[in-house]
């Protein structure tokens, strides 16, 4: 990777540029190589898009999509006039910010510390424990996490309590929740989002970690000046991806360990579960549309940004 | 390179020979104790799923979940296995779309991911751009069922959950990223030896990306595995067997789904509901076989496959 | 509306040519599916053999047949609106409610195609002739029919609490539980006396009870009256005798928040666990292990849940304080709480009236959806009773239709194991105080003061979990400042409209 730099002239120096087809003649088979997967995206992504008029409709189920009456941004107020959109805003974007630094750093921290590590079986079997949460879905979490802390019977608050001490009413405090979710977060995508890395630190060049090992260096500059800047790459990657989606909230994971205790709605309500609610009250589709099409407007001008900053700092590494 | 190799089973980046100092023993002492922390966190709430589907209904109720059963009861298995008709029909649905649905998404996933990260395809940016827009933007529910249903009329048959899961813009991302690492040397080489784009993705960079494929086609099997919510649209009960994460979502998730939204409404809820014990049962079984799979694809993370190797 | 159109012209051309219209002389020559949408799990147990004769005898009286859709229970709230959204001629019968099922919205988005009288003279001539016409009146949208009612069905889904008579007795209660103060004798006696039992449990979670709970305390200490069919339950008439006037209940007055400090001290007496809005626990189990103590919920849930209690626990004697009880505030069940909607887009609305009114009207047919097939899954006692054999076991043995939009008390039986002692004595003293449900005819139209339910809905459920279940500090505080938000949010310009839509219909 580090060595590749050095490679990476382009193969062809042209000296005009040559029109669309010939291009596209020139480039035939990568061309070939790139149809099905845009073919499907044609298919699953773009064709549905233009339907996504429907915030902009009050959506009437006889007519359809196209012929219901437009009224304009109608469907976007309900969000705006709540009162609650700083406060959902707020949540949302920090709980993911959260996610996305506290979780690539156990990500990378684990990935680089077992490649570390010899025992052979130890690696496997931690890496496979560390699956496991991965696979509980979130209403099992819930239940589990219920099942840990409420106060009658959790698990926790007996042992709290057989250690005489006084357990906390954690149902009712809204401080203690970001604490929990982004715990249950880290536990249940660690494993998954390690793997990631695994492959990244696979694919590295071995010659180059060698050469460092007989150069004497220790375990932790190798870390320092081969691993981490392996990694580099991916790690850009990944958090260009997650900064696109910096609006939209894990809705599973809150819903189901928040339900509708709304005890719990200063810290951990997100646009996805005030949403939810409001759709349960009056069922509007146009109205969840709209939303969902705020939360891609404002991740697209940050991603453009995002990509657009790291493009000037190392074109290879931006996204497009 | 040649001592890595003379070494019985190479674990590819440390050859053991080399002496350990005082930072290499801090970091290892370090990642055995967090590690192995970590790792009994991950497990115990697991274990804790398992003794409960194990315990006695009245004991849940009463004290919730413990480490191990006060009374062990294996009533709930018994009644999953009294008609296992449903749960082997959604196994054999589930195994066959996370099979087919892996080969060929991985197989397009690791074409268009090679062809996008050759410097010299002038259409890379726009391709790239095409494909990562669709991450920010989706048409919304309404769009999407209306596509599956009316145009593709794909709804109440597995391809309405096989397509969708194919491919998305991230593992293509990610497979770029993997194939960017392979050196551009190989390609040019290719060249020279006047061999097509096709045979030198094919013959060339597809051997040296097993780490890639192994990675994303563990994240696509998942992503098949895992799905529940494609098949609550679109496969409805005149599907006789649905894939296996929807039949656990089903058992899992009727009664809250249930109770939270008609409890306050006039209907008589139904009296057959899944109980606790049940529900953790259905979760051991619905769980069981894919922790096996990980294991199996993590050799290719520390197999002797390397870049250098090719290029020696 | 074309269509529409086209066939009203259609059906009153037919008309004119044949004026002895007689059902032998409508044309069933093609042989037709029908899809019947519900919602419900997918049965497991002998509905497919059903459906089958009901088919065969469909098949030969109006050549058709049935074929049902499930929207199955989990996630249905999606899954039915958009199956109704997306429909193109893949549905025929839709069951659907005023209250639970969003029928009024549904029908302005245009879901359900209009009925004309001609129609159901036509292809539902039982039905028509059955159903009085001020009901017809209730199932009208801008003048047109939309739905059939459920209204020859008795059912009293009122809620109350459910609890244990002979616990009731050793408390002091000899008559039992019949009102809030007695239900807190009732609570404090299982927490001094029952070890280990919780006098309440709820069932899924608390925050769900809401409008039970508030509008139970309500109705016991007020005459107001639930206008239904609206996103958030906050808005109520004033009285029987004044039913067109909104109440300021939760505006305003002293009664909401002594509902709130009663809450509070019960909470703090214990009376339900500390989580009980995440708990969520299989209340009927409780119960019937004598864990808890009562159970919260309506009218028909009682009438079977009190069999299965004295089965469990012999002398049980589960009984039932109805909300409302202090002071004769009951309202009979709307009649549209159950109906049958005809698809905007089916291809055969006439012969899917033709299919309801048999099976809503035919003896046969109706027991067979009802109950299963006579001398194998049920048998007929010498009193008229609704006997199962011995061991049958209703989720295997059974058959299931979620029938709930025409059920026909003339064609129906009662099942043999209920205590109908009992339940007719409720159910007389409700016939006696109950009156009718007296906004039958408003269909509201929410489009101008959407953004305010919604964000009242917000309100509503950010604060009431929190009130009824007595989990603030300051009552008083607290109802206070749910009033303000409720006034932030814009509830009286809703009260204004509503009021003003109410006069439309009903005068001032």
């Amino acid at each position: 990777m580090v060595g590749q730099k050095n490679v990476t002239a382009p193969s062809l120096v042209q000296y005009h540029k040559p029109g669309f087809f010939k291009l596209v003649g020139q480039n035939k088979a990568l061309l070939l190589m790139c149809l099905p997967a845009v073919v499907f995206f044609f298919v699953f992504s773009y064709m549905p898009m233009p339907g996504a008029y429907i915030a902009f409709t009050s959506f009437q189920y006889n007519k359809g999509i196209w012929a219901s009456p437009f009224v304009g941004l109608q469907n976007f107020k309900f969000l705006f006039t709540s009162g609650q959109l700083t406060l959902l805003l707020r949540n949302t974007v920090l709980y993911n910010i959260a996610f996305i630094v506290l979780g690539n750093f156990l990500q990378l921290l684990f990935a680089i510390l077992l490649n570390e590590v010899q025992c052979k079986q130890f690696k496997k079997t931690t890496q496979s424990m560390m699956f496991l949460p991965y696979f509980i879905s979130d209403v099992l979490v819930s239940l589990l996490v219920y099942n840990l802390l409420n106060y009658d019977y959790g698990f926790i608050s007996n042992l709290v309590r057989s250690t005489g001490g006084e357990m906390a009413k954690v149902y009712q405090m809204a401080g203690a929740w970001p604490f929990i979710i982004v715990l249950v977060n880290l536990w249940k995508g660690t494993g998954y989002g390690t793997v990631v890395y695994f492959a990244a630190i696979t694919g590295m060049d071995s010659s180059m970690m060698e050469a460092a090992q007989i150069d004497g260096a220790n375990g932790f500059q190798r870390i320092r000046y081969i691993t981490l800047p392996t990694l580099k790459p991916t790690v850009i990657i990944l958090f260009l991806f997650a900064i696109g989606g910096i609006l939209k909230g894990n809705f599973g994971l809150f819903y189901n360990l928040v339900g509708n205790n709304s005890m719990l709605f200063s810290t951990t309500d997100i646009i996805e579960t005030y949403v939810y609610r409001s759709m349960m009250n009056s069922f509007n589709f146009s109205q969840s549309s709209a939303v969902g099409l705020f939360q891609s407007v404002v991740g697209f001008f940050i991603v453009i940004g995002a990509n657009a900053f790291v493009k000037h700092l190392d074109p290879d590494y931006a996204l497009f | 390179m040649n001592k890595a190799a003379s070494t019985p089973a190479p674990d590819f980046k440390h050859p053991s020979h080399v002496r350990l100092d005082t930072s290499d023993k801090i970091i290892r002492g370090f990642t055995y104790v967090l590690v192995t922390l970590f790792s009994l966190m991950c497990v115990l709430p697991f274990w804790m799923i398992v003794a409960s589907s194990f315990s006695s209904e009245s004991a849940i109720r009463l004290s919730g979940f413990t480490l191990w059963p006060s009374e062990v009861s294996t009533y709930s298995y018994e009644l999953l296995l009294r008609s296992p008709d449903q749960m082997i029909g959604a196994y054999v649905v589930t195994i066959g779309l996370a099979v087919v649905g892996t080969a060929v998404g991985l197989f397009i996933i690791s074409m268009t991911g090679y062809a996008l990260q050759r410097k010299d395809f002038p259409f890379r940016n726009g391709i790239m751009f095409y494909i990562y827009f669709t991450s920010l933007f989706s048409a919304g529910l309404v769009p999407f069922y209306l596509l599956i249903k009316q145009t593709l009329h794909l709804d109440d048959t597995y391809w309405a959950i096989l397509l969708p899961l194919l491919m998305n813009p991230w593992l293509i991302v990610l497979m770029k990223n993997f194939v960017k690492a392979i050196p551009h040397e190989i390609t040019e080489s290719g060249k020279i030896d006047g061999a097509g784009d096709f045979r030198i993705f094919y013959a060339l960079i597809l051997p040296s990306l097993k780490p890639a494929l192994a990675t994303i086609g563990l994240f696509l099997a998942l992503g098949y595995w895992n799905e529940w919510y494609y098949s609550s649209l679109f496969l409805s009960s005149q599907v006789e067997y649905r894939p296996l994460q929807f039949h656990l979502y089903n058992v899992i998730n009727k009664v809250a789904s249930l109770k939270n939204s008609v409890a306050g409404s006039n209907v008589v809820l139904p009296t057959d509901l899944p109980s606790e014990t049940l529900k953790m049962a259905t979760a051991v079984i619905a769980t069981g076989p894919i922790i096996l799979l990980y294991p199996f694809v993590q050799k290719y993370f520390v197999a002797g496959l390397t870049v250098g190797a090719v290029k020696g | 509306m074309k269509k529409l159109i086209a066939l009203l012209v259609a059906v009153l051309m037919l008309v004119a040519m044949l004026p002895a219209m007689a059902e032998s002389t409508i044309d069933t020559s093609e042989h037709v599916v029908l899809t019947y949408l519900v919602t419900g799990d997918r049965p497991t147990d002998r509905t497919d053999e059903v459906l089958e004769i009901i088919n065969g005898l469909l098949t030969e009286k109006v050549n058709a047949e049935l074929e049902i859709r499930w929207i199955e229970w989990t996630n249905w709230q999606t899954n039915y609106n958009l199956a109704l959204a997306t429909a193109a001629g893949d549905i025929d019968m839709i069951g659907t409610a005023t209250d639970w099922l969003d029928a009024w919205p549904n029908i302005q988005k245009g879901a359900f195609l209009p009925l004309s009288e001609e129609m159901l003279q036509t292809y539902a001539p039982i039905t028509w002739e059955t159903v009085p016409a001020e009901n017809w009146e209730l199932c009208k949208y801008n003048g047109e029919i939309y739905l059939i009612p459920e209204d020859n069905y008795a059912q009293w889904t009122n809620h109350g609490f459910m609890y244990r008579g002979d616990w009731a007795t050793e408390a002091g209660l000899e008559n039992g539980v019949h009102s809030w103060e007695d239900l807190g004798v009732y609570f404090q006696y299982i927490k001094d006396n029952k070890e280990g039992v919780y006098p309440w449990d709820v069932d899924g979670n608390g925050s769900s009870y809401s409008s039970q709970l508030s509008g139970g305390w309500q109705t016991s200490h007020t005459g107001n009256i639930l206008i239904e069919g609206l996103p958030v339950s906050l808005f109520y008439g004033e009285s029987k005798d004044n039913p067109y006037t909104l109440s300021r209940y939760y505006l305003e007055g002293d009664e909401f928040v002594n509902f709130a400090k009663n809450m509070k001290q019960w909470a703090d007496a214990g009376y339900w666990r500390t989580d009980v809005l995440n708990y969520s626990g299989q209340q009927d189990a409780l119960m019937k292990e004598g864990t808890s103590g009562a159970r919260q919920h309506h009218t028909e849930t009682w009438t079977g849940f009190r069999t299965d209690m004295e089965k469990a626990i012999p002398g049980s004697d589960l009984r039932f304080f109805f909300f409302g009880e202090e002071q004769d505030n009951l309202v009979s069940l709307n009649i549209t709480h159950g109906a049958m909607a005809i698809a905007q887009t089916s291809k055969n609305p006439e012969r899917a009236l033709m299919v309801y009114d048999l099976l809503r009207n035919d003896e046969e047919i109706y027991r067979l959806m009802m109950y299963g097939i006579e001398g194998d899954m049920y048998t007929i006692d010498a009193d008229g009773y609704l006997e199962r054999p011995a061991d049958f076991d209703s989720a295997t043995d059974g058959c299931t239709f979620n029938w709930w939009w025409g059920r026909n008390d003339d064609l129906g039986l009662r099942t043999a194991d209920r205590d109908w002692a009992s339940i007719d004595e409720l159910y007389a003293r409700y016939d006696e105080i109950a009156i009718t449900y007296p906004y039958g005819r408003v269909v509201f139209d929410l489009s101008n003061i959407q953004v305010y339910l919604d964000n009242i809905s917000n309100v509503y459920n950010t604060y009431m979990p929190r009130i009824c279940f007595g989990l603030m500090d300051d009552p008083d505080a607290y109802v206070a400042e749910f009033r303000t938000q409720l006034q932030n949010a814009g509830i009286e310009t809703v009260m204004t409209e509503l009021q003003n839509q109410i006069n439309a219909v009903y005068g001032e």
